[in-house]
């Protein structure tokens, strides 16, 4: 069993109070930054970039640089933003990390609020979420009667308060530039950097947007110290632990808190409980729908941002969906585009027209009436994603590129049977 | 200043502009639906991908999203630039109908131009095309949603540029939806650019709809004669009438759009009403035997009563040309006029603008889109010159504060602040600006002002806007007079007036008299007067006094009417002779900031096929002449009427009026963007005091009639499309007025006046200044007759109050 850390108070059932977050050692982290008046807000920057806390919202961002692209001298008010969108598929970490603790994410945003001087904290979450987000209100009023969040928190002259706002519902509102459309009432369409969220954000002001699960790494991190974060991991680049969304053919899907750098296998075998009876392992998706296939080549690799990025995948959420060899995956995959095509924010031609476009392609090699030249038109589309507006396109192309690139052989066996192999009975 | 090269052209262009721009400056067309020049560039589209070969940028990139830089080398013409725009059309090609050859876009289409362009011909996508309902958006817009292409030109433009907010786009995804949230006509006044900058087929014309196909069109370059701000257009003819009328780019005065009633303002060239022969005593003639037999008359009236028994009416309506040929002939002919002002308040108002206005204080409209304060004082722009709300607005998009000193309730599509004052106090608000002197006006008034004249201060370059319809002439000498200030204490203030009729500034030019429709009136009554040639212009429309006239006319001996339209007082004429409208004959106007512009002839003349045809297609009425194609310009008229010879060409005529008017010297080589032309020195007024204030005492109030967009404006008002779009009776009284008699919004007021009652809707406002009643003409009501010729006071028991149900 691995140490844990953000999931270590996991109740059944119910949130860790106030209470109980504090007999852990909760709000300590908050305490000694705001009352240490030889601490200065902007090391907390340089620890969490000592400590390697990368973004883990799926694009691995430097926390601490990302903080530090705040200018000095920018202007006020500053937001800092929590995205608990969470709708990327197969991901569901945020919504355990916040009925876990609450009060672990609200003392992290104060801390990144502090870090950039930040005076209005927004926590965007899913409006499917809604139990989550009455949680955040409950706890946050406590927060605020105990003195955590409000006017010169601890008599400094820092001030922070803390908004629950529920997105509109949209896929695209987790894209941190589109979020912020949103929460200024317009349409969720992302916005084109520079200038950066960080330089003109919301309200064209200073605005951090970070994910639930790298915000509540940050207590730790100021709590217990940067090598002790540094260890956590067991990769040779990664740092701290992550929270993995199982779910697929294995017999224990769930939330699992594990180091960074921990292998596939071990993930499967070890504590999703391995693949389900009658089920080998085929493919998965490391990081949620927009991440591509993980092959049975790698089904040894490390669960880690630089590793997997060295052998051109991505950990994105690290929401592993898994597959197993009785599992179609054009259709699969097909279901998957099903979803970005709705999703599309329909900004760029690109995004929405050409992926509703691989969706109907790929619909008609599922339904064998798949041409052999619909592969290299797919191919071509899904690299054409990387000129759309936003990383949403190339996202959506990527299980698909992935598919051509290690299950070919799957896709042309629809093309030459006219149909699906699994449906025919022509593979068990 | 960043040098580039694009396509192995090395260009220089300044710092700031996109790639795409630069690309246009050189003369090299990147394909672009998104992006349009004044509404920015947004990276939508993605079809104007070009290739970054080498410099601070590399790869296939949008050419619309990227800054020209120092050292860049771009490709148009990379193959993966081409492929990838070949795969754009494609996915737009998707879903796009091939209704092609019923859609009214077809021949003009930037879609199916760039298809072509693009190489993109066959269809590979098997699925089937998504489909939409389509809207009604009142009758000016057809719309087809079936052909749109998401380039988000319509909703950027209606919602962020012109500031409306009922049309704009819906959904996500492929169910995108650009169009109303409920079918109904829509809301703002300058919709028809959406026609315009749409590129494909979703927004087309609707009153020319299947007409024809752009190569079917005589186009002419023309100017907007439905206000005195002169945008520019682009004319349509075919079958001998105009089909449509479009924006045209220029960069001093209306940029790329212009307003729905300049657009739909031209029927009255095409009606079958229109005047297109001569009539002498109810017979029909032709136009040129009407000429001579005027010729002959008023030649009688002149030898038994002498000429000055003869007077000539024109108007701002008229060209340059026709004004400057009746000056003329007047002139020689010892006839009295021309007048060309309706009464002698706006004589005077618009005289004194036109002496005012000076090279150095001359902002164009498109000066004002970058004025970082704007200053209104009684001007409605949105209703009296409709593009110039829309500069305002881009200039308040830019971050420029608005001021209005006004005692209507505003209503424009961006935010400023009102001052609301009575008409007779308005001059002393724009003297308390100016120099802080504060003791004149109310106590309550004070900090606002105060708080104004700081933000004027504060900025480098404040555009003072004054209008001449509700506005005497010290509050236009005031307006001058402030700028005047500010530009010594080193603003770069300019100043813009708005004027009542296209071509008032060209009046005021050629009128040194001043002489108006009343004084007129006075001489017919008193005998002096037995002739009268009416030219262009309707006193039945413009004379408040209607009993007066009808029996003025009766006195006369001759009435001839000259005019291009089916006026009233056509009607009464002894002798009817057509002219031609300005798309006939073409004409110079002269806008409101001075600027001289020529608007060429369109088409030749003639009935309109569709009427001489009779409904029947094709036509087959074969004869050797145009229908109706003998009819002059009314300049020519104006000589052969007092039998003399006029210029035998335009060219001729222009030479004439150089050496003839020394104000109209430059007037004969102006460029595409015309030619200033004010009025020298010498005959510029100097200021005076207007008589004394007339304040009205308690218990009065002043019925003030006001323009309004759709409202009065005698050409755009024949437009069949634009019937439902004037307002329907209503009269404005401040909120607290209102509850003096108990009063409340949408109440019905009926007012006793001299010539009968006048019911209205009241409508109420805080913005109204106390003591006024705001009337907006309209053609169901008979404003004439509290017209501003003289100020109509009502007293308080005149005026009734009905509760609505």
């Amino acid at each position: 069993m691995y140490p844990q850390v953000l999931l270590k108070n996991r109740k059944k059932d119910r949130i860790l109070s106030l209470e109980e977050y504090r007999e852990m050692g909760g709000y300590k982290a908050l305490h000694d930054a705001l009352t240490d008046e030889s601490f200065h807000p902007r090391q907390i920057q340089e620890l969490l970039l000592d400590a390697g806390l990368l973004g883990r919202g799926g694009a691995a961002f430097p926390t601490g640089i990302k903080m530090k692209t705040v200018p000095d001298d920018a202007p006020h008010p500053r937001y800092l933003v929590c995205n608990a969108d969470e709708m990327e598929p197969g991901t569901f970490k945020d919504r355990v990390l916040i009925l876990t603790s609450p009060h672990q994410l609200i003392e992290g945003m104060i801390l990144a609020a502090y870090a950039i001087d930040a005076e209005i904290a927004i926590i965007f979450i899913r409006r499917e979420y809604e139990t989550a987000a009455r949680a955040l209100e409950q706890e946050i009023g406590r927060a605020r009667e105990a003195g955590y969040i409000g006017k010169n928190l601890f008599d400094s002259e820092f001030d922070c308060d803390i908004i629950v706002h529920r997105s509109a519902g949209r896929y695209i509102c987790g894209e941190g530039t589109a979020l912020l459309n949103a929460l200024e009432g317009k349409r969720a369409n992302p916005r084109k950097p520079p200038p950066y969220p960080t330089v003109k954000g919301l309200w064209q002001l200073p605005t951090e947007v970070q994910n639930v699960e790298t915000l509540c790494c940050i207590p730790h991190v100021l709590k217990n110290g940067v090598d002790w974060f540094k260890t956590l991991a067991v990769s040779k680049t990664g740092a701290g632990t992550k929270v993995f969304s199982v779910s697929g053919k294995v017999n224990r899907p769930g939330c699992y808190e594990l180091p960074m750098g921990v292998k596939l296998s071990e993930i499967i075998e070890d504590y999703a409980g391995g693949m389900l009876p009658g089920s080998r392992f085929k493919a998965c998706m490391p990081g949620g729908a927009s991440t591509q296939f993980l092959p049975e080549s790698m089904y040894h690799a490390r669960m880690d941002f630089d590793d997997l990025k060295n052998a051109g995948f991505r950990l994105g959420t690290g929401a592993v969906m898994v597959f197993d060899h009785k599992t179609c995956l054009v259709e699969a995959t097909a279901n998957l585009m099903v979803f970005f095509a709705r999703e599309s924010c329909g900004w760029c031609t690109p995004c929405r027209e050409g992926l509703p476009y691989i969706l109907d392609l790929l619909n008609r090699i599922e339904a064998g009436e798949g041409e052999v030249e619909f592969i290299p038109m797919i191919r071509q589309m899904c690299s054409h994603m990387n000129y759309s507006y936003c990383a949403f396109a190339p996202g959506a192309a990527a299980p698909v590129e992935s598919l051509l690139t290690y299950f070919e052989g799957e896709v042309m066996a629809h093309i030459e049977n006219r149909g699906c192999p699994f449906k025919i009975g022509k593979v068990n | 200043m960043p040098k580039l090269i694009i396509d192995n052209r090395e260009i220089e262009v300044p710092e700031g502009i996109k790639v795409i721009e630069a690309a246009d400056r050189a003369g090299i067309y990147i394909p672009r639906f998104c992006y349009y020049a004044e509404l920015g560039a947004v990276g939508a589209c993605r079809i104007c991908a070009v290739k970054f070969v080498d410099g601070p940028v590399k790869g296939i990139e949008m050419s619309c999203m990227i800054n020209a830089q120092d050292g860049m080398v771009v490709s148009t013409t990379d193959p993966e630039a081409r492929d990838f725009r070949r795969h754009v059309i494609e996915w737009l090609m998707m879903n796009h109908p091939h209704d092609c050859p019923v859609c009214d876009e077809g021949g003009h289409c930037l879609l199916q131009d760039l298809t072509e362009s693009c190489d993109h011909g066959i269809r590979r996508y098997k699925g089937k095309k998504r489909t939409y309902v389509d809207q009604y958006l009142g009758p000016l817009i057809q719309h087809e949603e079936n052909r749109c292409i998401q380039c988000y030109r319509c909703s950027r433009y209606y919602q962020e540029f012109a500031g409306y907010k009922d049309l704009g786009v819906m959904g996500i995804a492929q169910r995108i939806y650009f169009g109303r949230y409920a079918a109904g006509v829509l809301e703002s006044p300058f919709s028809g650019n959406i026609i315009d900058l749409c590129p494909t087929g979703v927004y087309t014309d609707k009153p020319s709809r299947y007409t024809g196909r752009r190569w079917d069109y005589e186009r002419v370059p023309g100017i907007c004669i439905n206000c005195s701000l002169g945008c520019h257009i682009t004319v349509s003819a075919r079958y001998r009438e105009i089909v449509y009328l479009e924006g045209r780019y220029s960069g001093k005065v209306n940029g790329s759009f212009i307003c729905d009633r300049g657009r739909y303002g031209f029927f009255y060239a095409n009606l079958e009403e229109r005047p297109r022969q001569g009539r002498v005593r109810g017979e029909d003639v032709p136009s040129g035997r009407a000429i001579t037999m005027a010729a002959q008359r008023v030649k009688e009236v002149s030898e038994s009563h002498g000429a000055a028994a003869i007077a000539v009416i024109g108007s701002g309506r008229s060209s340059l040309e026709t004004i400057a040929a009746l000056t003329h002939v007047c002139k020689v002919q010892g006839w009295r006029g021309p007048v060309l002002f309706d009464s002698r308040v706006s004589s005077e108002s618009v005289r004194t603008a036109v002496s005012c206005i000076a090279q150095e204080l001359a902002v164009s409209m498109k000066e004002i889109e970058s004025a970082d304060f704007i200053l209104t004082v009684g001007a409605d722009p949105i209703n009296e010159a409709p593009m110039l709300a829309m500069a305002m607005r881009q200039a308040w998009r830019k971050g420029a504060g608005v001021a209005a000193i006004d005692c209507r309730s505003l209503d424009w599509p961006f935010q400023f602040e009102q001052v609301t004052a009575a008409p007779d106090d308005m001059a002393d608000f724009l003297a308390a600006l100016e120099n802080s002197e504060t003791t004149v006006i109310s106590d309550r008034f004070v900090a606002q002002i105060k708080s104004i004249a700081a933000k004027i201060r504060a900025c480098h370059r404040p555009v003072v806007v004054c209008g001449t319809e509700i506005t005497d002439s010290k509050i236009i000498y005031g307006a001058a007079g402030f700028v005047k200030a500010m530009r010594q204490a080193g603003q770069e203030a300019g100043l813009f007036y708005t004027l009542p009729a296209a071509n008032s500034y060209g009046a005021a030019l050629l009128d040194e008299i001043g002489e108006t429709a009343e004084d007129l009136i006075e001489r017919i009554e008193s005998g002096e007067i037995k002739a009268l040639v009416i030219v262009e212009s309707d006193l039945w429309d413009t004379f408040s006094d209607r009993q007066r006239l009808i029996q003025a006319l009766e006195q006369l001996e001759l009435l001839v009417v000259a005019d291009f339209m089916a006026t009233e007082i056509l009607h009464r004429a002894d002798i009817i002779i057509p002219t031609l409208s300005i798309f006939e004959a073409g004409g110079i106007y002269v806008n409101q900031e001075g600027r001289a512009q020529w608007s060429p002839p369109a088409y030749a003349g003639g009935t309109p096929i569709k009427i001489t045809g009779q409904g029947g297609h094709p036509p087959r009425i074969i004869r050797p002449d145009i229908p109706a194609g003998d009819i002059s310009p009314a300049w020519r008229m104006a000589w052969w009427l007092a039998d003399r010879q006029p210029p035998a060409s335009h060219d001729l005529l222009l030479d004439w009026m150089g050496k003839t008017f020394p104000v109209l010297e430059k007037a004969a080589n102006f460029t595409s963007e015309g030619i200033r032309l004010y009025l020298p020195e010498a005959r510029r007024k100097t200021a005076r005091e207007t008589g004394g204030r007339k304040i009205q005492s308690l218990g009065e109030y002043l019925l003030l009639p006001v323009a309004a967009v759709f409202g009065d404006e005698p050409m755009a008002q024949r437009s069949p499309c634009l019937e439902g779009y004037a307002k329907h009776p209503e009269m404005w009284m401040a909120a607290s007025d209102a509850r003096l008699f108990d009063a409340s919004d949408g109440d019905a007021a009926r007012l006793q006046l001299p010539y009968g009652p006048l019911e209205l809707t009241l409508r109420l406002s805080e913005r109204i200044a106390p003591g006024t009643l705001i009337v907006y003409r309209c053609p169901d009501l008979f404003w004439q007759q509290f017209a501003r010729s003289s100020r109509f006071i009502v007293p308080k028991d005149r005026i009734r109050i009905e509760k609505k149900a």
